[in-house]
């Protein structure tokens, strides 16, 4: 056991400097070892899959190993970061060589007779390597080609990137140990902080919104000792999306109108820290008397027209979502005095302006 | 080869829809350069063809070419052959740094993320070659999704894809129809029904996926095949022909192996839409009018309609089409008694529906005036398609002891020989009640011989020789004799070999045992010793001659 987490380590070291300058010392006989460490470990994911005891040890191994890479300042490059990827470790390190331009012209040949044999291989197998990277080929060539189909011009591919990210993300939260209570809220924080931000909030709200069937994780099935269910992960999300306001802040505000409706509509806890949000916002806002709105204090309050943007969305939702926005207008209009003439209260004037003033 | 070169070149050049049309023998070409490349070492490919980097280059950028079945995998094959272990100058040097380029591109190429999105699948611990096939499943089941709604709300939803687009999609798809990911995508376009009046696929398109379900590298359920034979003709005039093919070749098919042809095929199920029977029994017809009635012919036809019949009965139970649409010039009537399936008819009243039979297809065949019902051929095509009740006929004259029915000697007569006259049906009638007669005294002799046989089915001297069709219909008789007789165990192979002493018959012999087997697996017929009898005889005419 210990000698399999030992070769894991070395293998993940040598993935890592596969990506630089380091290589350009390799002869063909370093490239072929590297090749065979990659295959042994291929090997041990397909004999060891089903077994819970050498699969958790090794996955924690390099779980420990990814988030150690991860703190340190710059954002490295991942190699292997769960057990899944040992059954495509091989790819990921041809990949890389593949691309590394510092690698020697001797060594470089090497590696394309070992991946690219030729056509005596029978290829009907798709468990060869060669198979593998051929399809890889084909893939991305059949994405580039789908890309520019579809209602309007690239949402085909944007929508589907910002899915897939989602599923990615999900994935991720599945696999945090959650024997650390904390895990997924600080891997999560932990992203919020690296990661570009106004595309974060995208993904999440796809995350939100995917069926609730589980996404599966890239080109594998579900495998066994997965037993967290599939909508945990979702339910992750939210937990912390509440817990962490400035998030949720710059969630309500960024995102497109529709969106975050569709959001509200599928997750109640987070419809209610919407609403909440957004009569907050309201409470920001005076009557100014010269221009005849209601305008904010200060510049970065939300404006009129952008609440009721967000409200007018809320309430062409389906029930319950609906009644429950027009409950909470109501309420608030009672709070204030229920006032029937305008000026007096924003939440009076947005019921009139949203037809449902009485 | 050099020609080749600037023919390909220019066609790189052309627009995507020309591509498409020569991608196949490109792959081809590709696959010719590869094997002569292989050969040579870097310089020496230089030195030879100094336009193949241009050649190469033009393709890797070609996203069509790289989407098609192999060409990727062969063009990377080529580029490898280029790579010098050890560059000795600058040039190699350069050469070498280039074609890596070009490999790279190969494999890395067509960058479909921003730099956010770059950022995102690096932080969480993805690369591209992790989640590409996430997002090719995910870009296909958002097409799906918008096809579908297309095709269901039409004009009223909001996100309505143009024919423009959806035919532009059609055309993307040709290269990719083998790609495993992209089913559901071709299903889709498949099923899709537009509101436009002409069809809004590339033709090209459906040639592609045709050709994939033939070599069956592509795999569509039974609804989006129909789909794809209704709307483009040749493909199904295609799929017909592959499987004649495959069902007439020159080995010997037996009729289980047809049956799993036909299956494989999916034709049967398909021709549940009676455009589609009608085309393929069309093609039917002329085989068998081209081979002048192949037995070969006649059996894939018999077998083709059994799968049919099946097929229709599991569809629905109350019928979509009535009978006539797949049967336009044959009586209803003769079409439902043909139909009807002898395992629900106690095995002691079959004749009752074979005279019915006999009877009116005897009317439709004798009276002249009966246009409608297409002549004689067309009867005999008829019934040719529900050629299992022949067989029973012949089974029934030999097994039952009754003086034999007009009707029955009829039926068999015509059913070997159509083109008769009236005059010469009835002699070979005649012929055949004498046969019968002498067969029946022997049925049960204790002390049956291959001589006494031969006797029986001896030619009278007085008369014209037997014409071969009626021969033919003799030794068949002779043969269910020997199975069903107590006797005839003994003296079968004696008796074979005398009737059977060429090739030729061997053959037909051997594909009557076949015939038998297979109708009585059927029809679920308990003759434990006549079909072990009937069995071994095959096994050793088998091994015995060329005829399997």
């Amino acid at each position: 056991m210990e000698s399999l987490l030992q070769h894991l380590e070395r293998f993940s070291e040598l993935l890592a400097v596969s990506r630089t300058t380091h290589v350009s010392p390799w002869d063909p006989a370093t490239v072929r070892r590297a090749l065979q460490w990659a295959r042994y470990l291929r090997h041990v994911h397909s004999r060891f899959g089903r077994h819970v005891r050498i699969r958790t040890a090794l996955e924690r191994r390099l779980q420990k190993r990814w988030r150690q890479e991860g703190t340190s300042g710059s954002f490295p490059v991942p190699g292997l970061t769960n057990f899944q990827a040992l059954g495509r470790c091989d790819l990921l390190l041809s990949l890389r060589l593949l691309e590394n331009r510092a690698l020697g012209d001797a060594a470089y040949h090497y590696l394309l007779q070992q991946l690219f044999p030729g056509p005596g291989v029978p290829d009907a197998d798709e468990e060869t390597l060669q198979g593998s990277l051929v399809r890889l080929a084909r893939r991305r060539s059949a994405v580039h080609m789908l890309r520019f189909t579809g209602y309007g011009e690239n949402s085909v591919l944007e929508d589907s990137v910002l899915k897939t990210q989602a599923e990615l993300l999900l994935q991720r939260l599945r696999e945090v140990p959650k024997a650390e209570g904390e895990g997924p809220s600080r891997f999560l924080s932990a992203l919020w902080d690296r990661l570009p931000q106004n595309n974060f909030l995208k993904v999440i709200a796809a995350a939100l919104l995917l069926p609730p069937s589980s996404p599966r994780p890239q080109g594998e099935e579900l495998e066994l000792g997965t037993p967290k269910t599939p909508g945990q992960g979702g339910q992750e999300l939210v937990r912390w999306l509440l817990a962490k306001s400035d998030v949720m802040a710059a969630f309500c505000h960024n995102l497109p109108v529709g969106l975050l409706t569709s959001v509200a509509g599928r997750h109640p806890e987070l419809s209610r820290a919407y609403l909440g949000l957004l009569t907050d916002w309201g409470r920001h806002l005076r009557y100014d008397l010269e221009k005849g709105t209601w305008v904010g204090a200060e510049s970065q309050h939300a404006s009129w027209e952008e609440l009721y943007g967000r409200f007018q969305s809320l309430c062409q939702a389906p029930p319950p979502l609906k009644d429950e926005v027009l409950t909470a207008l109501e309420s608030c209009k009672a709070q204030d005095g229920d006032f029937q003439v305008p000026g007096l209260s924003i939440w009076t004037d947005l019921l009139l302006a949203l037809g449902r003033g009485s | 080869m050099q020609k080749l070169s600037v023919w390909d070149q220019a066609s790189t050049l052309e627009t995507q829809q020309d591509t498409c049309l020569h991608l196949p023998r490109f792959q081809e070409f590709l696959r010719q350069v590869y094997e002569v490349l292989k050969e040579m070492d870097s310089n020496t490919i230089i030195e030879r063809f100094p336009t193949i980097g241009q050649l190469l280059a033009k393709t890797c950028w070609n996203p069509f070419i790289l989407a098609f079945d192999e060409s990727q995998k062969i063009l990377i094959w080529c580029l490898c052959c280029l790579i010098n272990k050890e560059p000795q100058n600058s040039e190699e040097s350069k050469l070498n740094s280039w074609t890596r380029g070009l490999l790279s591109h190969i494999l890395s190429a067509f960058r479909f993320d921003t730099k956010e999105v770059g950022l995102f699948t690096q932080g969480l611990g993805f690369a591209p070659a992790d989640y590409c096939p996430g997002l090719l499943k995910n870009m296909v089941l958002s097409l799906v999704s918008e096809l579908r709604e297309n095709h269901l709300n039409g004009f009223n939803t909001q996100r309505r894809m143009v024919p423009e687009k959806i035919r532009f999609l059609s055309r993307v798809c040709i290269p990719l129809v083998t790609l495993p990911d992209i089913e559901p995508l071709v299903e889709a376009l498949l099923i899709y029904h537009g509101h436009e009046p002409q069809e809004v696929l590339w033709p090209e398109f459906f040639d592609a996926v045709n050709e994939a379900f033939l070599l069956k590298k592509i795999s569509l359920p039974i609804s989006a095949v129909v789909c794809l034979w209704l709307r483009h003709l040749p493909s199904l005039e295609k799929a017909t022909l592959h499987l004649f093919d495959k069902l007439i070749s020159s080995q010997r098919n037996f009729l289980r192996r047809i049956e799993c042809f036909l299956k494989d095929s999916l034709l049967p199920e398909a021709a549940c839409h009676p455009a589609i029977f009608r085309i393929v029994d069309e093609m039917f017809r002329y085989a068998l009018l081209e081979t002048d009635g192949a037995p070969e012919v006649l059996a894939a036809i018999q077998v083709f309609t059994r799968c049919f019949v099946e097929a229709l009965e599991k569809k629905n139970k109350q019928l979509k089409f009535t009978f006539k649409t797949y049967f336009p010039y044959a009586s209803p009537s003769l079409v439902m008694m043909l139909l009807q399936h002898p395992k629900e008819i106690p095995q002691e009243l079959w004749h009752q529906p074979l005279k019915h039979i006999s009877e009116m297809l005897r009317e439709m065949v004798e009276d002249q005036t009966h246009g409608s019902y297409g002549g004689p051929f067309e009867c005999w095509f008829l019934f040719v398609h529900f050629g299992g009740w022949a067989d029973i006929a012949a089974e029934q004259l030999v097994m039952s002891e009754a003086e034999p029915p007009e009707a029955l000697l009829w039926l068999l007569a015509f059913s070997y020989s159509p083109r008769d006259r009236s005059l010469q049906r009835a002699q070979t009638m005649t012929e055949v009640k004498a046969v019968l007669g002498h067969l029946k005294k022997l049925f049960r002799s204790p002390t049956l011989s291959a001589k006494d046989l031969q006797a029986a089915a001896a030619e009278s001297q007085a008369r014209d020789p037997r014409p071969p069709l009626c021969q033919k219909l003799i030794r068949r008789l002779i043969l269910n004799f020997l199975l069903w007789a107590p006797g005839g165990h003994v003296i079968a192979r004696e008796v074979i070999t005398l009737m059977a002493p060429t090739d030729e018959l061997t053959h037909e012999m051997t594909g009557l045992l076949d015939q038998t087997l297979y109708r009585w697996d059927h029809l679920c017929m308990e003759a434990p010793k006549s079909r072990k009898l009937a069995r071994e005889l095959l096994e050793e005419l088998c091994l015995a001659g060329t005829a399997c």
